[in-house]
């Protein structure tokens, strides 16, 4: 699984990048939307996007709505992680092409549960409750 | 830090209020979790501890802070994968003249499963059809939170799906409230699972999931057995996916019966009918 | 250090938030990036008093719309490079560049920032953080209607609120 991740803060890019990459995701990272996009265009296309609501260039709800209308990236995952936490915006983000919605700040077990939500953890755990 | 005997003068009063086991290796959690409790008080946790003895009060407090499970919406997955691809079908088709459910989360804490639960029933049941989740808890506390149905920001970030989060949830300042129609659904009783099940009528399911481990072997064959009389005859038992080697004696084996469905193994009663998730069936028989 | 910008004082319904409500967003930050055990401390300081650290970094993020105002975090010089380390996982505090302290504490006022603006009335944009190695400063046109004082591993960090002049009373 590839993970790209997108925010402008440097410090959040390692927070996310070390939980993904401790669930075997590798990661490439982008500073804001534009960036994500032409890394898009030039590499490899990533599972899941995870991405933050405000930065400079491009933001995260503009980035959503532009990759959407690319059918050539419909199968990307699209997350938003940020602190944007209004009924409202969360619905915005959803109505535009995002699938999952993380509000900062978050744990790291949110993160991880929401990408077993999306079905992007293996599972080759025991079946689940099981009496010997 | 704990003193050894402070860490054993709360295990044995945990023990003994709630059967629940609490071993040692496990400072960490009493000391993380009583630290509030001694500093509200004033009280190094030592000084706090030794007067518990004393205190009903500040023991109740202590009980329900040993015993809060931390929960997320959906815990695993798996059962709730589960419950709608196979279980809810077999259940709707068994319960078509009542159209009624009744389901038991038992050891609820703060309610996300059995919340999690009715969001399902939200979607999957037809119109017409009643349910009622009956919650249960040891920790009095934890029962209040079922009932106000608020949740911190925190928590609604734990494996809940973000559409279900606008669809059933209004944010309350900082907190996230549930629906009305789904609280209303939600009975809340206090109960210990090592005591009597007094008055709580049968139910079609029950969800008895990541709390039997801390219970000593003995009360966990116990709560199994009268868990048998709760269950309606066909219904469904959930356990916790880390309950896996639960030694049980014969009597007790032979009146569950695993069941699995899907990545999960339910228990349904000895005697409980197969489950009928295809039609095919109907061409088993008689061969 | 940071000027705030200027509000049109007239555009808004003005509000304050809730005292507990910002100290309790700032402790799910804090726990949320440090880890459960990380709790903050109270800490009483006199009103009016400035931030009283040696050194320190402050941070602000300004929010417009249906709600105007500017959150401010000020942590003592210690704790924003100890926090920094945790967040850009830095082996030891003496490793981190001013650069890494900027993005960290940016971060940090975002989303403490971000979290007062769902309280308040909406909608409503949240800027991008700006960022000073030293105190914050505050423009005479706003004043504070909220200040948490606390501190973490015996080292101050401060959140404040500030509106447009003419705000609530």
């Amino acid at each position: 699984m590839r993970a790209m991740i997108i925010d402008d803060s440097r410090a959040m890019r390692s927070i996310l990048r070390h939980i993904v990459t401790g669930l075997d995701f590798e990661t490439a990272e982008a500073v804001h939307g534009q960036d994500a996009l032409d890394q898009l265009r030039s590499g490899p296309v990533p599972d899941i996007c995870l991405v933050d609501w405000n930065m400079p260039v491009m933001d995260g709800y503009t980035f959503i709505t532009e990759v959407r209308a690319n059918p050539a990236w419909r199968d990307i995952t699209l997350m938003m992680v940020t602190t944007e936490g209004e009924q409202r915006n969360i619905v915005r983000a959803l109505a535009a092409g995002a699938h999952e919605y993380v509000i900062k700040p978050f744990t790291p077990d949110a993160i991880v549960e929401k990408l077993e939500l999306l079905g992007l953890l293996n599972h080759d755990a025991a079946p689940d409750g099981v009496l010997a | 830090m704990t003193t050894p005997t402070a860490f054993a003068s709360v295990s044995a009063l945990v023990r003994r209020e709630t059967s629940m086991v609490y071993d040692e290796g496990k400072e960490y959690l009493v000391e993380a979790r009583l630290a509030p409790l001694a500093a509200a008080k004033g009280m190094d946790l030592e000084t706090y501890v030794s007067r518990l003895a004393f205190d009903p009060d500040e023991r109740r407090k202590v009980i329900d802070a040993l015993t809060i499970n931390e929960t997320s919406w959906f815990r695993d997955h798996t059962p709730y994968q589960a419950f709608t691809d196979a279980i809810l079908p077999d259940l709707l088709e068994r319960r078509s003249t009542t159209r009624r459910l009744r389901i038991w989360s038992a050891a609820c804490s703060s309610g996300q499963e059995a919340y999690s639960i009715a969001m399902l029933l939200d979607q999957h049941l037809p119109a017409g059809w009643e349910y009622e989740i009956v919650a249960t808890d040891i920790a009095t506390t934890m029962l209040e939170r079922v009932k106000s149905g608020r949740y911190s920001q925190v928590e609604v970030n734990r494996g809940l799906p973000a559409t279900s989060l606008v669809r059933y949830f209004n944010r309350v300042g900082r907190e996230w409230e549930i629906a009305e129609r789904l609280r209303q659904r939600i009975t809340v009783r206090h109960l210990n699972l090592a005591a009597p099940y007094v008055a709580l009528g049968t139910f079609d399911m029950i969800w008895l999931r990541n709390v039997l481990i801390y219970f000593d072997a003995p009360t966990k064959q116990d709560i199994l057995r009268r868990m048998l009389p709760m269950l309606s005859l066909d219904g469904y038992l959930l356990l916790g996916s880390s309950e896996t080697t639960l030694d049980l004696p014969d009597d007790l084996a032979a009146a569950w019966r695993r069941e699995p469905i899907g990545r999960v193994q339910a228990h349904r009663r000895a005697n409980a009918p197969v489950a009928q998730p295809t039609p095919s069936h109907l061409t088993l028989t008689g061969a | 250090m940071n000027m705030l910008t200027f509000f049109d004082p007239a555009s808004a319904d003005l509000e304050a938030p809730d005292l507990e409500d910002v100290r309790s967003v700032t402790e799910d930050v804090w726990m949320a990036l440090l880890g459960e055990d990380e709790a903050l401390a109270p800490r009483a300081v006199p009103a009016g008093a400035p931030f009283d650290a040696a050194g320190a970094w402050s941070a602000a993020v300004t929010v417009t719309g249906g709600w105007q105002g500017v959150i401010t975090i000020e942590l003592d010089e210690t704790v924003a490079r100890t926090v920094t380390a945790r967040m850009l996982d830095i082996p030891t505090v003496d490793e981190v560049h001013d650069g890494d302290a900027a993005d960290a504490v940016g971060e940090l006022v975002n989303m403490v920032g971000g979290s007062i603006k769902s309280l308040m009335p909406g909608p409503s944009t949240l800027s991008l953080p700006s960022v000073a190695a030293g105190r914050a400063a505050f423009a005479s046109d706003v004043q504070e209607v909220c200040r948490v004082d606390v501190a973490w591993r015996g080292g101050p960090v401060r959140v404040c609120v500030h509106v447009p002049q003419g705000g609530p009373r």
